[in-house]
């Protein structure tokens, strides 16, 4: 079994929302329900104002407290991919997974049942790119395995030294 | 699997068809990819084959529903005497249209039409029937509300009108009240500018407002509105006192460099001179200027922050100076000046049987000799006054200047005066509610489009229909034919599909029809430093910071810092108005969207929390917005974003919104505020020369 994952990059993000709504485009949902959120944080006063913004759906969780919390065991892990998803037909909308998800995923849909992001289960993972990290301008989403990921984040530290004329940067302490 | 491209597994999946499109939802119109089945848009994303990939914004990919949505307009319409618009056939619109512009042409010549259009779409049809055929010299785009300024600061520094930017090789990248990581650019460039960062690019924003990009630069400069053309001369103060421009370069391809260095150092546009007017510290603006001159390649580059005031021109004559001076021109890196793809038209009109037109476009006579585009703002005193020339006819292609210029009274008066208006337009827009003739527009998912896209090099785009028309609506290219039989001009539109004209328009491109149908797009090459072996078309064949053209029409050569047109806050009205545009929307044509609407509803004032706690307000609140001319009720936002003393409005909301069942009653049309300022030499509408006062409401 493979462990899927999203790779975020917030020195990428601007805080578009063009994810959020190739999400609901392409799994045909409503457009008050959102499987992905974007989350735009300011903090400081003008001009010394800092923040963040960030790009969020399902993590897909290894030990999932979703799918330890649902009582119609509606909540599935897919054996190949690792994809944490609700069966609708199960599902009652008690929204307990909601209340135990520490990224308040999933989302009451307009039925009265849970929607949640699927991994966009119908394109092959490994071959084509899922529905938000396709259509992000600045392609601040990545998807693969976790293993894969990781080797990225680890590529993309090594690109900045690369470029870094000094010989001594403390990574993430650049500019001080 | 490996062998398939991406498109092919999505049809895979959803059992779709690919069709290339273009985006229309802003003028940078990124070539898409539609995805249909049985007659129905299923999936959009942009083109695998273009600069901007499979990406969209949230604007391109949420209009989607334009393909779909019931609010569109879907027959003719005519404006009885009760002043309702009721359907009639394509055969009466075409026919009564034609016979008017007829007599109109007969009686007062063809110079008293005048036809506007946005989105700039199919407009050589436009050109080929109103320009070539029937004489108007008075065409236009909607420039004046736009990139006015910029554009003639272009022409008389490159003499080329829109430069890019090749952000993928830049090291130093200084935008100027521009924000393309918000409302909009080309897409491309957003991901071209955050990948080279990563690669150690530098990125300097001037702009009041932390906007978008301004929380990704290493270096934001919260400027005081309206000032940046004393920072952009401070700048080139200290470049030029430390002779760190680019010395060779501007010996072989530079017009007026002694002038210019004379002129910032005798007038003293010093950095401490700056400080005071900007708010910017003279040590900062002289490290910057340090590294601008010492990094390369490096490019400048400056948009609505800028043309909104009337001191925008100048400033981005300054801007575009600094590149050339510094040798930061058309090379890798660099301001791009762009080529064209080999475009042609796509009818034959034989040179005889052109119209040669016996006036000058009426921006001459207004006073503004050098407006690239049409002052709009200015044709209600050609419509009322018969100034400089009678006016009789207007032609509205899919642009709404009742919502986007400023006097929106004014402008309902002159529709309510003019002789014949139509307006060709998707939705019943604000200006359609006020024409006497309506005429559906088929989307871009429904037409077929050949036209430039806004990458650095050459590249066509050939969009095609997905779908078919909705309603009864045309594309535009039908609806001009329909014109042209009526008016006599049938044999030069004898084709039968749009393949026939397309196959005419693309004849030259070094590409077969069937692959650049196939693909979408075609992409010449990127063609850097041209001007060493085509030259500078200005007229001392060198790029010119002490332009010719200015002075030979009597204006000053050199760019100064003049704020005598400008509106400054003061005791009555202390706020400083800025006309902003939104991340989440587009003009004023995405608001009845639910994608978009479900993000943002309606429109505000955003201010900065400490003017919000002075006057009492909070989040939410509904407060009295008021300039000497007009007072609108909005809500409030706060932000530590804006710049206290600043009220940001964004427009495209608003004005009891009839255009669709989302639009409708949501949001505060802002533009009555404005009273109508323009740029002296341009003519660009400097939309924010207003002081407002907030009150709760």
């Amino acid at each position: 079994m493979s462990q899927y994952g999203f790779y975020f990059d917030k020195e990428k993000c601007v805080g578009c929302r063009a994810c959020e709504v190739a999400c609901q485009v392409w799994n045909e949902a409503v457009q008050t329900v959102k499987w992905r959120n974007v989350t735009c944080l300011t903090r400081g006063t003008y001009p010394e104002v800092a923040g963040v913004n960030a790009s969020l759906a399902c993590m897909h969780c290894a030990e999932s407290p979703c799918k330890k919390a649902c009582p119609r065991t509606a909540i599935s892990k897919n054996e190949e991919t690792g994809a944490v998803t609700v069966d609708r037909t199960r599902c009652v909308g008690c929204m307990l997974c909601l209340w135990t998800c520490p990224f308040g995923a999933p989302q009451m849909g307009e039925m009265g049942r849970m929607e949640k992001c699927t991994f966009c289960e119908e394109r092959p993972v490994g071959v084509i790119k899922r529905a938000c990290e396709e259509i992000c301008p600045q392609q601040a989403i990545v998807s693969g395995t976790i293993e894969e990921l990781i080797l990225r984040s680890k590529q993309v530290a090594a690109e900045r030294l690369s470029w870094d004329a000094r010989t001594e940067v403390v990574l993430g302490h650049e500019e001080e | 699997m490996s062998q398939q491209t991406t498109r092919e597994i999505i049809n895979g999946i959803r059992g779709t068809k690919t069709v290339p499109g273009v985006c229309m939802i802003c003028p940078w119109h990124c070539p898409t990819e539609n995805f249909v089945k049985d007659g129905r848009i299923e999936y959009v994303r942009g083109n695998e084959y273009a600069a901007n990939r499979t990406t969209r914004c949230v604007k391109g990919i949420s209009s989607i529903h334009s393909s779909r949505d019931k609010d569109r307009l879907l027959y003719p319409m005519k404006r009885n005497s009760a002043g309702v618009h009721e359907r009639i056939s394509w055969d009466q619109a075409l026919t009564e249209i034609a016979g008017r512009l007829k007599k109109i042409k007969d009686e007062f010549g063809p110079e008293s039409l005048v036809s506007l259009f946005h989105l700039d779409s199919n407009e050589m049809f436009t050109h080929q029937l109103f320009g070539h055929l029937y004489g108007s010299p008075n065409l236009s785009g909607h420039g004046a509300a736009c990139d006015q300024d910029r554009r003639l600061a272009a022409l008389s520094t490159f003499a080329h009108p829109l430069p890019v930017k090749d952000y993928a090789n830049s090291r130093f990248v200084m935008l100027w009240g521009a924000d393309p990581f918000g409302p909009n650019e080309a897409l491309h460039e957003n991901r071209e500018l955050l990948e080279a960062m990563k690669r150690g690019c530098r990125l300097i924003v001037v702009d009041p407002n932390r906007s978008r990009t301004a929380e990704k630069a290493h270096i934001w400069l919260p400027i005081k509105p309206g000032t940046d053309g004393a920072l952009a001369l401070a700048i080139a103060h200290r470049i030029v006192e430390t002779q760190s421009y680019d010395k060779s370069f501007c010996d072989e391809w530079v017009h007026g460099l002694a002038e210019f260095s004379e002129h910032v150092l005798s007038n003293g546009y010093t950095p401490q001179w700056a400080e005071g007017i900007t708010g910017i510290a003279k040590e900062t603006i002289i490290a910057v200027a340090d590294e601008f001159a010492a990094t390369k390649p490096a490019l400048m580059d400056g948009l609505k922050g800028l043309v909104n005031y009337t001191t925008g021109l100048d400033a981005l004559r300054t801007v575009f100076a600094l590149n050339v001076i510094t040798g930061n021109i058309d090379g890798p890196g660099n301001l791009i000046l762009k080529e064209m793809s080999p475009l042609g038209f796509p009818l034959e009109i034989p040179e005889e049987e052109a119209t040669i037109p016996e006036k000058p476009p009426i921006a001459y006579g207004m006073g503004y000799p050098l407006a690239p585009d049409l002052p709009t703002q200015l044709l209600p005193k050609a419509v009322l006054e018969d100034d400089p020339y009678p006016v009789k006819a207007l032609f509205f292609h899919v642009c709404n200047p009742a919502m986007s210029d400023p006097n929106t009274r004014l402008f309902e008066k002159m529709m309510a005066a003019v002789e014949l208006s139509v307006t060709v337009d998707i939705y019943m827009s604000e200006t359609a509610q006020l024409s006497e003739y309506v005429l559906p527009e088929a989307s871009t998912y429904e037409r077929a489009e050949v036209r430039e896209s806004m990458w650095a090099g050459p590249q066509t785009v050939l969009a095609q229909p997905a779908i078919a028309p909705l309603g009864e609506s045309r594309p535009y290219y039908e609806i001009i034919k329909g014109l042209a039989e009526k008016m006599g001009y049938g044999a030069y539109f004898a084709w039968d599909s749009w393949e026939d004209w397309a196959r005419t328009c693309t004849a030259y491109l070094p590409v077969p029809y069937e692959e650049l149908k196939e693909k979408g797009v075609w992409e010449g090459e990127l063609r850097y430093r041209k001007y060493n072996t085509d030259g500078v078309p200005t007229s001392t064949g060198k790029f010119e910071v002490y332009s010719t053209m200015f002075e030979e029409m009597g204006y000053h050569p050199l760019p100064v810092f003049n704020e005598e047109h400008r509106v400054k806050p003061d005791a009555d009205y202390p706020f400083q108005l800025v006309n902003c545009k939104m991340q989440y929307h587009c003009g004023t044509h995405t608001q009845n969207n639910p994608y978009l609407m479900a993000i943002v509803g309606e429109n505000y004032v955003e201010i900065n929390s400490l003017d919000a706690a002075r006057l009492d307000v909070r989040e939410g609140d509904l407060v009295e917005v008021a300039s000497p001319h007009a007072r609108a009720t909005i809500r409030v936002r706060t932000s530590e974003a804006v710049q206290p003393g600043v009220a940001r409005v964004p427009h495209g909301h608003g004005f009891g919104r009839r255009f669709g069942s989302i639009a409708r009653g949501r949001g505060t049309h802002i533009n009555p505020l404005f009273e109508t300022r323009a740029n002296p030499v341009s003519g660009g509408i400097s939309f924010n020369e207003c002081k407002v006062k907030i009150t709760k409401a």
